[in-house]
């Protein structure tokens, strides 16, 4: 078999070894318990009072879609990649009572951010709607925003970027 | 492009970084100042407000006068593969638990605390529509 004339124009193969701090690196990753899957669906559970009337809020409100609600103290809702846990605190299972009887309560200030194109039509929207406000005077240092609260009390964080906004893209 | 964030309040942002990065798995994006600083962990973004001084941003008083503070029970989720693993390394390292492993439907979750007090869900699934991750 005459040789290939194509063989006079290719590189030899050199092999390499890979270097180790490279090796050791991928190798800690790949064991590395803390090390986030490839691939995560960010997921946030808010503790509500009223079940029916918070999937409600998310729905009708904030552009929630339910994903199910199995029982009447839980249901899961999804807004593009955040999954939403709603559930009902109490001694019931699922309630999420501890072992020291210490019962979950919504509220407090920990809460999720909505990022939304227009804040003042969305704003007047909400006003409309009857939605309570914790702080609706918009403030921010590179986006203007405002809190609210879910029927529970629960704070939402709606933004709107303004000028500096930084956004890491990948 | 990471799409979903979550604000949480901290007494410190520098050992609130330590904590999220040490144990739980997050990279730091900015600490542009004292009292705020971003972190990502996979598609979740974390941003750390220091409440009080400041008139604008997160931690930023109400207009009637209330000051964000730590705490409460809602939180957001941190799958992992072995809950009780986990749990003894970070009982280990001291960190604060707010629960035992509570057994559950889906999986098996554990509270744990951020050294202000926020909760923090560990969660492993026992069944697999309820993973976090693919």
């Amino acid at each position: 078999m005459p040789a290939d004339p194509l063989d006079a124009l290719r590189l030899p193969t050199v092999p390499i070894e890979p270097r180790s701090e490279f090796a050791d690196g991928l190798l800690r990753q790949m064991q590395s318990v803390d090390a986030p899957p490839r691939r995560t669906t960010p997921t946030i559970r808010y503790f509500v009072t009223d079940l029916d009337e918070a999937v409600q809020f998310y729905q009708q409100q904030l552009g929630f879609e339910l994903e199910l609600q199995p029982n009447p103290v839980f249901a899961m809702l999804y807004r593009g990649d955040l999954r939403l846990l709603l559930s009902v605190p109490g001694a019931h299972q699922g309630g999420h009572t501890l072992s020291d009887g210490s019962v979950p309560a919504p509220g407090g200030w920990n809460r999720i951010l909505i990022q939304v194109e227009n804040l003042d039509a969305t704003l007047e929207a909400l006003h409309r709607a009857g939605v309570h406000f914790l702080d609706e005077q918009p403030s921010g240092v590179t986006v203007r925003q405002v809190l609210l609260a879910d029927p529970s009390g629960n704070p939402i964080e709606l933004f709107e970027p303004a000028r500096g906004y930084h956004e890491r893209t990948r | 492009m990471t799409t979903v964030q979550v604000r949480y309040i901290v007494n410190d942002v520098d050992a609130a970084i330590e904590f999220y990065t040490r144990h739980l798995g997050f990279t730091e994006v900015m600490h542009p100042s004292p009292n705020f600083a971003m972190l990502n962990r996979g598609d979740l973004r974390l941003v750390l407000s220091q409440p009080g001084g400041q008139t604008v941003g997160g931690g930023s008083a109400l207009v009637d006068g209330r000051v964000p503070q730590p705490g409460g029970w809602n939180r957001f989720a941190v799958e992992v593969p072995d809950l009780p693993d986990k749990v003894a390394q970070l009982r280990a390292a001291g960190v604060t638990l707010r629960s035992d492993i509570i057994p559950g439907v889906g999986g098996n979750q554990v509270l744990v605390e951020d050294p202000s007090g926020n909760p923090i869900e560990l969660f492993q699934p026992l069944r697999s529509e309820a993973r976090l991750s693919s």
